[in-house]
């Protein structure tokens, strides 16, 4: 998804209208259907009912596809945030990420501050993939990381631990609010489930979300947050930020489970 | 006459039986939907490729460009296969915090919201593919399928469809609508998890969602016949006919 470009679309006005004339007869006067009690729920339905029927299809627990060097594609875009604002983020950056940690809290018997280079010490998985934007495009690249399960063992989860909740660095312009995005823990001791500090064989830049961002494989875009630095396990997700489980989720009713 | 709806006095009054109409308005408004929110997701990446992966900066097939960015309104270009049209006149502006942005089809309306659209899309996929395995289910087993779409197949009331429209109904049943549905579920992380034998069918993940948008194209066409034909041959009758399954008293054959 693209942060900057697509942002919000209030103050939305028609001059010259073929197509906009289609939706218009169709939805608007009707105000937003999506708020409606009606609309809402036809959605929430359709969610679960796509998310049951994924949940099936991942019942023998499949890797997804792996690509081959010769198929990483040429460039790999940069979208949504490219450059965290901010003094903070900054002087990570000019200090090479050496005071950046990466915290793991919340529901967690022992909580850990890890360095990037204790990240790095620890095995790592390289895996070629196709990364799908929920706008439609495909970009494939080598991700180098640890598997997110390795840093869930370390930290040792309590019993109620339900949702692995990703904080980021960047603040989102359209409100204000910093990025943010949960999976269950289902997805997150997929084998392929990584934080990535690696792309194409050299360390992750500020664009792809240095110093450290995540690989949900399973899921598309959004899901794969950049910029991490605290990695907390919940409950349930109704407390963090507006309560739909990410940035995308609460800003655009995105849907939360993103395999599609 | 309670008794006059003897099977043989049916037969002659209903032309649809009640799953044909039920089907047909699911249709009507899960199509709609399907086109209307498929248009919102390509307009914000109107671009299609051919091949595995495929991203601004990347070659297209077809795609929708401003080639005069600065001027107002820009100009905007339909590129399909190298080939160049102006289709300026055909745009439309939405106006997003000031800075505007254009589209060719079906821009999502005031206030709308684009991670909903994917939603709304699948709550229709949902609908169309539901109706279109129980509708295939009732049409082989009630064996309309062979009385009514197959070629030279035909009973008595195979009269009413030529040969032309059997073989495009068959065509879109068991051509077109496979063809959606099967690039469509290619573009799931979930489905191809599970199944990446898709990739292979259509030659990659982008070739699938070029195939899904053409097909959606196509789809789109043969509504639009369809509509055409309906108002040609008598809107109210045909209206009725689909509503209360009664035959039309003139006109008005297989639209």
């Amino acid at each position: 998804m693209s942060r900057a470009k697509r942002g919000r679309t209030s103050g939305m006005s028609r001059r010259a209208l073929v197509g906009s004339m289609l939706s218009t007869g169709l939805l608007a006067g009707c105000g937003r259907i999506d708020e409606s009690a009606p609309g809402a729920a036809m959605l929430d339905l359709t969610d679960r009912l796509t998310r049951r029927a994924e949940r099936l299809l991942l019942s023998g627990r499949p890797l997804v596809r792996e690509l081959s060097s010769a198929q990483i594609s040429a460039t790999f875009p940069t979208n949504g945030t490219v450059l965290p604002k901010g003094d903070g983020y900054q002087r990570l950056l000019e200090g090479e990420f050496r005071d950046w940690r990466l915290r793991v809290d919340g529901l967690v018997a022992q909580p850990l501050a890890l360095s990037l280079a204790e990240l790095r010490a620890m095995p790592a998985r390289t895996q070629i993939t196709m990364h799908n934007c929920d706008e439609g495009w495909s970009a494939v690249g080598q991700w180098t990381g640890v598997q997110l399960s390795r840093v869930l063992d370390r930290c040792a989860p309590r019993l109620n631990a339900r949702y692995v909740v990703f904080h980021c660095m960047d603040v989102q312009e359209a409100d204000g609010a910093p990025y943010y995005e949960s999976i269950d823990l289902l997805d997150a001791v997929h084998p392929q489930t990584i934080l990535a500090y690696g792309l194409n064989g050299a360390a992750l830049t500020v664009g792809h979300g240095a110093p450290l961002r995540l690989r949900v494989e399973l899921q598309i875009g959004y899901k794969n947050a950049k910029y991490v630095d605290r990695i907390e396990l919940v409950e349930r997700l109704s407390a963090i930020g507006r309560g739909r489980g990410g940035w995308w989720e609460d800003f655009d009713r995105a849907p939360w489970y993103a395999g599609q | 006459m309670p008794r006059a709806a003897a099977p043989d006095a049916m037969i002659a009054t209903l032309r649809h039986p009640w799953p044909v109409r039920l089907w047909h308005w699911v249709n009507a408004v899960g199509i709609t939907l399907s086109l209307l929110t498929g248009c919102w997701i390509f307009n914000v990446h109107p671009r299609l490729y051919w091949g595995e992966d495929g991203h601004a900066g990347m070659p297209a097939v077809l795609s929708l460009e401003a080639v005069d960015a600065a001027a107002k309104p820009p100009r905007f270009e339909l590129q399909v296969g190298g080939s160049r049209w102006d289709v300026t006149p055909l745009m439309g502006v939405i106006d997003v915090e000031g800075s505007d942005q254009y589209t060719l089809v079906g821009a999502y309306p005031k206030d709308y919201q684009f991670g909903a659209s994917r939603t709304w899309h699948f709550l229709a996929a949902w609908m169309l593919v539901g109706g279109w395995l129980t509708y295939g289910l009732y049409l082989i087993g009630s064996g309309r399928l062979r009385r009514m779409w197959w070629p030279g197949g035909g009973g008595a009331r195979a009269a009413s469809y030529n040969v032309v429209q059997q073989l495009a109904y068959l065509a879109l049943f068991a051509l077109l609508i496979p063809t959606l549905i099967l690039s469509g579920l290619t573009l799931s992380n979930s489905v191809t998890a599970a199944h990446p034998e898709l990739f292979a069918l259509w030659g990659g993940r982008q070739s699938a969602r070029t195939v899904h948008f053409g097909a959606a194209a196509t789809l789109a066409f043969f509504v639009a016949v369809h509509l055409y034909r309906v108002l040609v041959c008598g809107f109210f009758p045909l209206m009725r006919s689909m509503v209360t399954g009664r035959r039309p008293a003139a006109g008005g054959e297989g639209t």
